[in-house]
Formats: C-alpha cells, structure tokens, sequence
C-alpha cells in the first residue's frame, strides 16, 4: 500500500501576533454556488456556512444521480474515468491551511512589542562604535559590548516569547485523524480497496459498522445502518440512515452519510457526491481556518501599553538628544545617550513577566477544568460580557434524569442534583409500590456488569436515554433493580416502538401465594391512559372518570410544560383463571388484554440542570456578564432548562407569557415590557442583522432554540457588533467557525469533538458552565494583577530615566550605567512582578461590571501619572540620595560633581582633584563610578521592595489585604536582595558587569524612602477609600 | 424541597411545534431567583454609586478622555485615508484646546490649576525631603577628612609637562615643537618659585612627617618645595628644561590623598626606565632631588580646606641622554613599602608611561 504521509491539517490558532487574519469576507457580494457544487474559495466561505449547506443531491433519484456522475451503480466507474476524475479534482483529503512558517513566527517575536526599540538601540550602539573605532584604533569596546547585551535581550526575550507561545499553541492535528485511511470501492465492476484519499465523484463506496465514512456519499441501499453525526452536528445520539430522502436540509436527511462520521453498525452502500475539501467537514473546516482572529483583548491593551511606553521613550529621547546636541556635546555622545533613555525607558522584562503571569493563571485554570490554550485568552474570558452557552452538556448534566412523578392526584418532585442522593417524595403510597414496580420491570436497560463499586449515578448502563434514567432511579430508590426483575419473572415482553409508543412486558409475580401474571406497560401518556379504564389512588383501583381524566390531563400539561418528556405507567394483573401459570404468551397475536388496565401514575424526566448552574448563572449576572442559551433543543425545554437555572430570571416574562398573562394576542404586547425572550433558529434566519441587533439589545435574556450551529456564528457577529466580548461553548464540527469568531471559544472537554478543541482558545474539562465562571474570575482577577506588575515595573522606569537626564543637563557622572539598568528590569524586577500575578482580588471581583473594551485601559493616564511622577519620582530622588552620599563620602561633594563630567570621563586626566584636593586617577574615578551604579541600582532595588509592597493593593490599605497572604511576594522580596547580594559581592569583581562591592551601610540609606513611598501610598489609598468619586478619587486611582 | 407545581391552561400537547410556556407564579419562584435577585442588589450597591458620582462630576472629561481614546484607536487601525488625517488633526487640535468647553488637553483651567497647585506642594514636599536629606548627609561627612579613602588609594602617577598626551614627539631643531612643554612648565612651576614658597611655606626639617596635631579645623602649615630644588630641571638655569638640547625634563608627581603616609618611613622613590625595548636606550638619567624621592616632610597631606598652601613635591627627571630619532617606551615607577605599581587595569596607579622620541 502506498501510504503517503499525511500532511497535518490543522486549525490554525491564534498566537499573540495574528493580527492581519482580519477578514476579508465581509462587504463581498454574496456566493451562491451552483448547486452541488462547493468552490472553497475563502472570501466567500463565511456566506456560504451562514447560509444553510446547499446540496440536492439527496433529492434526485438513483438514476438521476448515475447521470449526474457519469457512474453507474453496478459497475462503478472505470479506472480511467477515475484517474481522470482525480487528476480533475484533485485527492479526496483536505488541504491544509497555509501555516505560517516558524521562522517567520520567531521573527515577528524578534521585532514585535519593545524589540525594535532595543534593536535601534543595539544598531546605534554599533554605530557608535564604528565611528569610535575610526576615529581611534583603541577606542574601549563598552558600546559594541552594550550593543550585543541588547541584541541578546531581544533575542532571549524573543526566544522566550516564541517558546511559550509554541507551548501553548498546541497544533493538533486532529483532522488528520478523522481522514479514513481505506475505502471499499467498486470500479471496474469489482469491488476494490483503495486508499480514501483517491475517492473521486461518482465511485461506489460500501461501508460497514466501524468505518469511517470516506467521502460524503448519497446512500442507495442501506441495511440497518447507523451513524454517529455528533462531530459534524453535535447530536449525540446515532442516526438512522436510509436511502429514502426524508428531509430538505441535506443535514437532516437520512439518505446522506458525511465525510469523517463514523458508522456505527449496519451496511450500507453509497455514491460519492463530495470528495476533500468539497465536503461538509471540509468547507467548514476551511472556514474555520478562515475566520479572521480578533486580536485578543489583552493584545490590544498590550499594544497599546507598548504604544504608551514606546512613545514616551521616543520621544524624551529625540528631546534629549536635540538638548544634547544644542549643549554642545558630541554628536557620538548624544547617540550613547539616546540609547541610555531608550533602555531606561523599555520595561524590557515586561512582556515575558506578563507571558508568565499568564501561563501560572492559565496553570491555575487548568486546575479548575478550565485548560485554556491560547494564553491571552485566560485574560479574555475575564472582560467577557457575553456567553453563549450550549445547554445540553454545559448547563444541564447530560443526561435523562426523572424529575418529577404524579400518583395520587399529586406532584412530586424527584432529586434531580447529581448524586439523586435527597428523594423526598412520599414513598409510602400504595400506588408508589406499584408504580415503582412497573419502572423497575417494563425496562429494558442493564448495568453493564462488574460496576458493583461504582456509585449508581455514575455506572454504565446499556439502553436509551429514558430507560437508563428509569434504571437509575428505581435502582437508588429500590435497590437492587436486577434482583427484583430476577424475581419476577418476564415471561413475554413488546418492545417500544414508534407506531405502538408503548412497551409492555408481562411477569410472573415475587409473591408466592400470588399466581396471577402482571403485565405493566409504559409509553406516551395520552396512549397509556386511552388503555385504561381504572385509576389507582392511594393504592386503591377506582374508576377513571371525567375528573381524574381532567387531573391527569392539568398534569400532563403541567409537566409537558417544564418540557420534561413524560411518560404513563399503567398495570394489568391477568386474572389467574384465564391465564394459568402455563399459559403461552405471544406478542404477535397478543393473546392478552391491552386495554381497561389501570392507571398508575406518571413520571417526567429531563435533563437536569447540573447542580452548580445556577450559583454560575447568578454570579454571571452580578458580574454583569449576559449569560444567552444557544440550543438545537426544543424551545419549551429550552425555557424550562433556562428558567431553572436563571437564565430567564423568576420574575420576567416573555412576550408571549405577557400576552398570555393579559389575555391578549402575542402582537398587541408592547415588547419593551418583556425582558427575556425564545427565538427558535427558523425566526432568527428570517432576521435582518438590524432586527438582531435590535433583538440583543432590548432583550437582557435570551434564548436561541432549534439553532442549528451554523447560526451560532450569526449570534456571535451579533453580539460582538454591539461591541460586547463574546465567550462561546461548542462542542461540534459545525461550532468551529463560530468558536474562532468568538472572542474566546470554548470547547466541551468530555463532548467535544477535536475540531471544536482545534478551533476553541479554552477547553473545559468537565464541560461544566460553572467552571466557566472561575474562568472569568481567574480572568479578571489577571487583570487587575497586571495593572499592579505593569505599575510596579513601570515605576522604576523614572528613576532609570532620571540619571541620564541630569547627567545630560548637570553633567554629573553618569549615576547608572546601561548594563546595570538591564540587571533591574531582567534581574531583580522579575521575580516580584511575577508574583504580583498571585495576589488575591480586593474586592469582589465578581460585582462589577465586566471592563469596557475602549474605557477601562490596562494602561491608564492615572496609573502611567502616579508610577511616573509619583512614585517613580520619589524613587529617582531616594536613588540619588544614595549616589550622593557614596560619592561625598569618597570625597566628591555633590557641589564638585555639577559640570564634572567631560574631565571626569577624560582618560588622560589622572589627577582630578575631590572636593578635598585629593586627586584622583581615572581608573580610579571609574571605579568609583561604578560603585555609584551600584549604588543607585542598590537604592532602587530597596524603594521596589517598598513598591511592590504597595502594588499590592490599589485600593485597600495593604493590612486590610495581609501582608503575608501572597508569600510569593516575599519569595520575590528576598530574590531581589539575594540577586543584588550576588551581583555586589559575588560578581562585584568582573568589571565588565559594572558592579562593585558595596560598603554595607548604603543598602540602608534608601529604607527611609522606601518608608516614604510606603506611607505616601498608604495615605493616597487612604483618601482614596474616604472619599470615593472625589477628585482624588479620579486621579490617583488606578 | 417541594416545589408546587399549579395547574394552568396549557396546549393540547407538551410537544406541540408550537411552543407556548407558561408564565411561572410568584408562588413559584425558586430559591435560586431570591439568591440571584439578592446578588444583583448587592452588585448595585457596589458598582453604582461609583460611576454615577463619576460621572456627574467628570462628565466632560470623560467624554474627552474617550476622544482621547478614539484617537489612539484610530492610529491601530488601517490605513488612514486623507479625510481620517484631518479628522484626527482636528481631534488632537480640539484635544489640545477646545474653545468650546475651554479646556486644554482634556482640562478646564481649574482644573489645571488644581493639578498644578497639587504638584507644586508635591514636588515642594519631596525637594524639601531631599534637601533635609542631603542636609544630614553632610552633617555626618567631614569638611576636612573624607570618610573613605580605600579608592583614591594606593596613590596614582601624573607628570609634567602635560598637553593632552604622553608622548613626547619633537625636533630639537624646531622650537615650535617643544615651546608648549616650556610654557607648560613654566606655568606649573610658577607655584614653586622660591620667594612664593619662602613667604608662604615653612621650611620643616627633612626626613620626618611634618605631624600637626590639633583641631581639624586649625590651618595647616604647609612645607616648603622650592623651584630651586630641581636644579637643572627648574627652568631657572636652562629656560628651555633640556628641550632645546634633546635632554627634556619631565617632573612627575604623586597624586594627593588626604592622610596618605608612606609606610614605615621611607620615603617613595621614582625610577624609571626603557617599558619594552632596548634598555639602552636610555643611558642617563638624571633625577632631581637627587634621591628621586619624596621627602617624608610632606606628608601628611591634611585636606585642601585647612592645608592651603600645600604644594606637592615634585621629582624632576632629567633624560640626559636617549637614543634619538625613534620612539621610547618609559616607565616611571614610584618604589617603596605599601606602593603598588602593578595594577593591570589601571596604569596611573604607581606608575606612568610615556613615550619620548626625540628628532634631531
């Protein structure tokens, strides 16, 4: 077998710097298609999903379709035409995407964010260099030295970045696992086996239970077949196939068998219609791939922060370079100080500090089933204003759970929460025993055996849906259900089927003194009571007359309503006389009665919310976060599920229940009176984007039923025109589009099929919504602890900045050297604004409203004013004071140092003379310089002790919050101190570092500033919590 | 938990196409409605209050703070077009001053004030704590002993004549070549002269430390060096030091430091000779003083608040006879207990090189 390797397909995801994927589709003249006939060209693609999949294949007869294909269903098409065809349309494998290569997404790490900066300061110092060198052969290398230090920054920043961003953009390949490898094909009038991937239009596949569909094919003859179409539609249950054309919509037919849906069991034999990229799978797996990646939010905020940080830098430096220039000095000169400003200005760490504090929340997330991938989006989820949710699944357990009963004229309520452990009803009923008895016997679903161990809830149960329910609830109820349908012996049994809508099966009794036969029979209620003619209350049989006719009625509907699917139960004990112990039942002829038998009573069964929904809802909602229910269910389900947990709040009602309410017809409500609404997919395709538009404003709580999952990404393009961040769960093959469209898409862990995975930036683990909701406060939570990094890094920024402005403007020796500032902001800074990322929420997190987009800025004017002018001031000046006093105490008073520069920096001057007439060599003078570096590098460190401190709060006083609640940040604390020990004492001596051994006493000249800034930020926070709105209040919070 | 469940009127069929619900009673509210009506009160108890005082009170501002924003947007977004660049002009223009609503950069005048008058008390404050800083600083730091004088220590090495360099290029013949090193000379020097130093400066006994003990604060006396001291290289018998003869005089002198002893009592000598090369090439020189030493009578230096008139002592070498037409390589090194003249790194710290080539 000639086996090619298969290229990957892939979606592609995401990574920080997927910026021009904005898309192109939009504002292009609609495509429509000839029939049959898919053009996977990409501008068009969104309209082509948006609207309903074209296809007709399904509609044409056998013979019209040989024509169509030039096949014939006998003998399959001839190798040739074959070899034509596959020459035409190329293999039957889907393309995959134009990938970026690596190198190009290493180089955008290189140049993107701060890089270029460093890279213009690394040329100029290059520059500067060469022109040195020419001028003087000698000439000392510190400039080449700088200049290969910042290209080493860049490039391990870059190294770094592109390394997370690889670990996190987990390329799958996924599709690649759902292409079949071999398909049974008849060609030549023989049947053959060939690789899938040379499958042409017209061939004449025959599958069989466990194969992969190879192409999408039209079925012609089929034997007991189905197929699992939960990849492609999210419906999780098999489908029947046919060859009949039962449905217009090609994905409802039962005569269609997809590409890459797996046969369950049963034959089939089909004609291939598609082949690769024209299938379903492929076209939206292409459009997947199409839809343009918003930038996530937190890029946006970064950009702009970079746009904030890059502006000032650029522009204080070109200032001080046109002031040094005018000053006279040297040309070389003003270039070296140009790079000075650009390399105190650039929070070099920054973007790998955030990187981090990234990844440890996205780490925490994991912990909580949340596992997200892309790690931007950790932060997205937190300025989520919108989820669309999938119901069943997400919101609800997943699973057929009895909800309620009637027996007795009553109704009661069953435990539906996950372990079915509190079941309250009153069991004492005679009627209760009989009911019990009849979901216990009329069922057909078992225990897979050896689950003894396991709790009920959770064993694996071979049935439907309904019966596993029933079996799980008479077996936590009852106890051993297996036992109890051992002792009571069926002896004849009709199985539910759709014409019938009953089942019934007849026992021999557990009472020994009992001969008689029960037969017991379930189905749908109004079938069920038609055969009855009794009624059990309270144990005892009574007529069934109009009135209890009238009760059972009100609770059928009352149940129908909650949209639970309900079902009758009724009994029969077959009188001894006429059925003997021996008696023959047969269920062809039904030799026994099937009607006036007694009614017992109902049961309702849903799929019930899951138990921590609700508590999920109502935090969304204080969050401010609209929670809209998206589902293919019916919308009565829909909005009993949506009431239950909230997302219908108790209190509002909808047009419709107004309009029933007030007795009036739905078109006379004033809508604006209704909160929530139900729109079903077949209105919201009848809907301008304008009415939709309309539809997501004026209503606070909607839900979508009957969608399918095509219109998910109208929903989503909805919402996000109104600006909102959109957060989207999805599960299936079709949810991929509108999961990439999404701001953040969130893929089903447990249900999700990889496609949905490969496209979703998030995957929940348990498919659980309220994990979803630690996600947006994990989300928030990130949020405000990168203000705190990004005020804490930024604030030493000012006291970098400053040495170069007043050795500019006062020539002082330069207080701090280049090198010494890439030690702060890679070296002692680090650490501490990394654990920042785990201090704890202020407040509650989850009241507030979730952030404006354009308003609530990462970067503020008040957060880049008080970092800047604040405590970034105070910082320089207490790192100044530590200068100064290093230098008076070696004998230059700050009154020498003004305008000392130029014989300072001469290296022919060796006797320079100190304020004490002392005279000084160069060398000597350069090493006292370096000790001013680190002195003023020591003087920082100290006041960001103070700093990180006081970031950890914006608004509470650092008590309320615990000073040693985040240990991390003493973690950091002590990093700082022990990197500037090392670099004083153990690296003090490689001069190319800069460093010096400091005399112990200046590590404390700065505490009083550092004590300073404590205080000062403490009162700021002070009069912050005092007068809250004032004009304090606006300007120095953050 | 029971929920009651009333009867209402409801369709013929629960699963009729046609979806009618009911609406729920207040009877029926659940406990989960009550919760989530409770947390929303709350979250507008928190959220509320805020903005709307904000927005009251800064409404205009916010409003310029978004134009502000818009602007930003603008700038991450496509390509502009001629009209975007006139709107965005406008934008900045009315951002800088808005005639309208007499604001600059998003500011009513009282507001400016309120901001400067804000800062000036600010910036006052912290100027104040620097300037009470510094105050301290230098009350702790003594006017005439410096705390620390490990790093101007061992002494450094510089000599005389200096013009920028240390090598001495010049053609005996050509005056000009050599005239600066003359005047350069003569010039240093003039803070020797025997009559300045005879009225200034005592003339202490030779040999020992001239000690002064007392307050730190008393003047110091200072001992005298006389021009006269360096004989042929004074420049009082040969104005020309040597240069016009091709046997230059170089003075060199050690770098002050405030207390600086040399230990043990011996007083630091000078001796130089060829760096690389043929030591012959230097056959003669000639050192004034003729110990070519320091005379300990100089030391102690006190400081240049209280030692005045300190004049340091020189030692004048007098390369008599060198190869000439080519470049020497010299060093001068100052021997003596605790005198380091090796450092690697720094090549004036007990030691000086200098290259003579002397053209005839």
């Amino acid at each position: 077998m000639v086996k090619k390797t298969l290229e990957i397909y892939s979606v592609e995801l995401s990574g920080t710097k997927d910026i021009d994927q904005t898309d192109k589709g939009d504002g292009k003249e609609k495509y429509r298609g000839l029939k049959n006939c898919f053009e996977p060209k990409k501008n068009h693609q969104k309209e082509e999903l948006k609207k309903e999949l074209d296809l007709d294949d399904h509609k044409l007869s056998i013979k019209e379709l040989e024509k169509k294909y030039g096949t014939n269903i006998i003998t399959g098409l001839s190798s040739t035409q074959a070899a034509e065809l596959l020459a035409q349309n190329g293999p039957n494998a889907l393309t995959p995407p134009k990938e970026t290569p690596e190198i190009i997404k290493f180089l955008k790490q290189m140049v993107g964010g701060f890089s270029i900066l460093l890279w213009i300061g690394a040329i100029l110092c290059w520059i500067a260099y060469g022109i040195q060198y020419s001028m003087n052969k000698s000439s000392s290398l510190d400039n080449a030295y700088l200049g290969c230090v910042l290209a080493l920054v860049v490039i391990l920043t870059g190294i770094f970045a592109y390394y997370q961003e690889a670990k996190s953009t987990n390329i799958m390949a996924t599709f690649n696992k759902m292409i079949p490898q071999q398909a049974l094909v008849i060609r030549d009038s023989e049947k053959k086996t060939i690789p899938a991937e040379q499958l042409v239009v017209g061939d004449i596949v025959e599958i069989k239970g466990g194969d992969r569909i190879p192409a999408d094919i039209r079925l012609l003859s089929v034997q007991g077949c189905k197929v699992d179409n939960s990849s492609l539609t999210g419906e999780s249950e098999p489908q029947a196939r046919s060859s009949e054309f039962t449905h217009d919509n090609a994905l409802e037919t039962k005569n269609i068998g997809f590409y890459s849906t797996t046969c369950l069991e049963g034959t089939a034999t089909g004609m291939v219609i598609n082949t690769g990229d024209r299938t379903i799978i492929g076209q939206i797996a292409s459009l997947a791939s199409g839809v343009g990646n918003e930038k996530t939010p937190i890029a946006i905020e970064i950009e702009h922060f970079v746009h904030i940080v890059g502006g000032v830098a650029i522009s204080i430096g070109i200032l001080f370079f046109i002031i040094a220039v005018s000053l006279k000095y040297h040309v070389l000169d003003s270039i070296i100080f140009l790079i000075g400003i650009i390399v105190a200005n650039v929070p070099e760490g920054l973007l790998a500090t955030v990187t981090v504090t990234l990844s440890l929340t996205a780490k925490r997330m994991a912990k909580k089933n949340c596992l997200v991938k892309n790690l931007e989006a950790v932060e997205t989820l937190g300025s989520t204003s919108v989820i669309c949710s999938d119901k069943t699944g997400t919101l609800t357990q997943n699973r057929m759970t009895v909800a309620h009963l009637w027996f007795d004229n009553q109704i009661f309520i069953a435990d539906t929460s996950e372990d079915h452990s509190n079941q309250v009803f009153d069991q004492s009923s005679g009627t209760w025993a009989s009911l019990s008895k009849i979901i216990t016997l009329c069922n057909r679903a078992e225990f897979r055996p050896g689950q003894e161990s396991v709790p009920i809830m959770k064993r694996v149960v071979v049935g439907d849906a309904s019966e596993t329910a029933l079996l799980k609830f008479s077996e936590v109820i009852l106890g051993d259900v297996m036992e109890i349908r051992k002792r009571n012996h069926k002896v004849a049994e009709i199985p539910f089927n759709s014409t019938n809508k009953f089942q019934l099966s007849i026992h021999k009794t557990d009472d020994p003194n009992d001969k008689r036969f029960l037969l017991v029979m379930k189905g749908a209620p109004e079938r069920i009571l038609e055969k009855c003619s009794t009624i059990m209350v309270n144990g005892q049989e009574q007529p069934l007359d109009k009135s209890t006719a009238e009760a059972f009625h009100t609770a059928y509907m009352e149940l129908g309503g909650l949209g639970e699917r309900v079902l009758g139960f009724c009994h029969l004990y077959l009188p001894a006389d006429e059925f003997p112990e021996s008696y023959s039942f047969d269920v062809d002829t039904m030799n026994f009665p099937t009607s006036n038998l007694c009614f017992v009573g109902l049961l309702s069964m849903i799929d019930p919310p899951r138990s921590t929904v609700p508590d999920a809802v109502t935090k969304c909602r204080s969050a401010g976060i609209k929670v809209i229910m998206v589902t293919g269910d019916h919308p009565i389900t829909a909005k009993a599920i949506a009431k239950s947990v909230g997302i219908i709040s108790a209190n509002s009602e909808t047009v419709e229940d107004i309009a029933k309410r007030l007795h009036i017809a739905v078109e006379q409500v004033n809508k604006r009176d209704a909160k929530a609404v139900v729109v079903t997919g077949t209105e919201l395709k009848d809907m301008s984007p304008e009415q939709l538009d309309e539809l997501l404003t004026n209503y606070s709580e909607i839900v979508f039923a009957r969608t399918s999952p095509q219109q998910k990404l109208i929903i989503v393009e909805g919402c996000q025109r109104q600006n909102a961040v959109v957060a989207v769960t999805g599960d299936g093959v079709n949810d991929s589009p509108a999961l990439k469209k999404a701001d953040i898409g969130i893929a089903m862990g447990i249900a999700g099929s990889d496609a949905a995975k490969n496209a979703a930036d998030m995957v929940l683990l348990d498919d659980n919504f309220a994990s979803i909701v630690t996600g947006v406060e994990e989300g928030r939570l990130i949020f405000d602890n990168l203000k705190k990094t990004i005020a804490y890094t930024l604030t030493k920024n000012i006291a970098e900045l400053c040495p170069f402005l007043i050795y500019i403007i006062v020539g002082l020796p330069l207080p701090i050297g280049t090198i010494t500032i890439l030690f702060i902001d890679l070296g002692t800074d680090i650490i501490p604004s990394i654990a920042l990322a785990y201090e704890k929420a202020e407040s509650d997190i989850m009241n507030r409203k979730p952030r404006h987009k354009k308003k609530d800025r990462l970067v503020n004017q008040q957060l880049a004013i008080y970092s800047y002018l604040h405590i970034g001031l105070m910082q320089a000046v207490g790192a100044f004071v530590v200068y100064f006093t290093v230098y008076a105490q070696e004998g230059f008073k700050p009154s020498i140092l003004a305008d000392l520069r130029v014989e300072w920096e001469n290296g022919n001057v060796n006797d320079l003379e100190d304020s004490y007439g002392q005279q000084w060599t160069w060398y000597q003078r350069k090493y006292l310089e370096w000790t001013g570096y680190t002195a003023f590098f020591v003087g920082i460190m100290v006041q960001q002790i103070a700093d990180v401190l006081i970031r950890k709060t914006r608004r509470n006083s650092i008590f309320q919050q615990g000073l040693f609640r985040n240990k991390v940040i003493w973690l950091g604390i002590a990093s700082q101190i022990i990197i500037a020990l090392i670099l004083s004492y153990g690296l003090g001596s490689v001069t190319a570092l800069n460093f010096t051994m400091l005399r112990p006493q200046y590590w404390f000249v700065a505490v009083p500033y550092a004590i300073l800034i404590w205080v000062y930020d403490e009162v700021r926070k002070l009069f912050i919590r005092l007068y809250p709105g004032s004009w304090w209040d606006k300007n120095m919070y953050y | 938990m029971r929920r009651q469940l009333r009867s209402r009127r409801a369709p013929a069929s629960p699963y009729g196409y046609r979806y009618r619900l009911d609406d729920q009673d207040e009877a029926n509210q659940n406990y989960l409605a009550d919760e989530e009506e409770e947390a929303e009160e709350e979250a507008r108890v928190m959220v509320v209050p805020d903005l709307e005082e904000e927005e009251e009170e800064e409404g205009q501002e916010e409003e310029e703070e978004e134009i502000e924003e818009e602007k930003e947007e603008e700038e991450g977004q496509g390509p502009p077009t001629g009209n975007a660049w006139w709107q965005k002009l406008q934008t900045v223009s009315e951002y800088l001053w808005d005639p309208e609503k007499r604001m600059s950069l998003a500011r009513t005048g009282q507001s400016w004030s309120l901001i400067l008058v804000i800062y000036f008390f600010f910036y006052a404050s912290l100027a104040a704590v620097i300037t009470l800083c510094m105050y301290t600083l230098f009350l702790t730091i003594s006017p005439y002993m410096p705390t620390f004088t490990e790093r101007v220590k061992p002494p450094g090495v510089m000599i005389r004549p200096f013009a920028h360099s240390l090598n001495f290029n010049f053609n005996v013949s050509e005056p000009d070549t050599w005239q600066h090193y003359v005047i350069s000379l003569n010039g240093f020097l003039q803070g020797y002269n025997d009559s300045l130093q005879e009225e200034m400066n005592v003339d202490c006994p030779p040999g020992q430390y001239f000690i002064q003990d007392g307050d730190e604060d008393e003047d110091k006396k200072a001992c005298q060096f006389k021009r006269s001291f360096l004989k042929n290289c004074s420049g009082l018998e040969d104005p020309t030091f040597g240069y016009s003869t091709g046997q230059p005089c170089i003075l060199l002198k050690m770098n002050r430091i405030v207390g600086f002893r040399p230990e043990l009592g011996d007083p630091v000598k000078v001796s130089c000779k060829v760096q690389r090369g043929d030591e012959n090439d230097i056959r003669s020189i000639n050192y004034y003083p003729e110990s070519a030493s320091f005379d300990l009578r100089y030391y102690p230096y006190y400081g240049k608040l209280t030692h005045v008139n300190y004049t340091s002592p020189l030692v004048a070498m007098h390369f008599t006879d060198v190869v000439k037409n080519q470049a020497v390589p010299v060093q001068c090194q100052l021997k003596g207990k605790g005198i380091i003249n090796d450092v690697i790194n720094d090549r004036f710290v007990g030691r000086v090189i200098f290259t003579l080539n002397i053209e005839t």
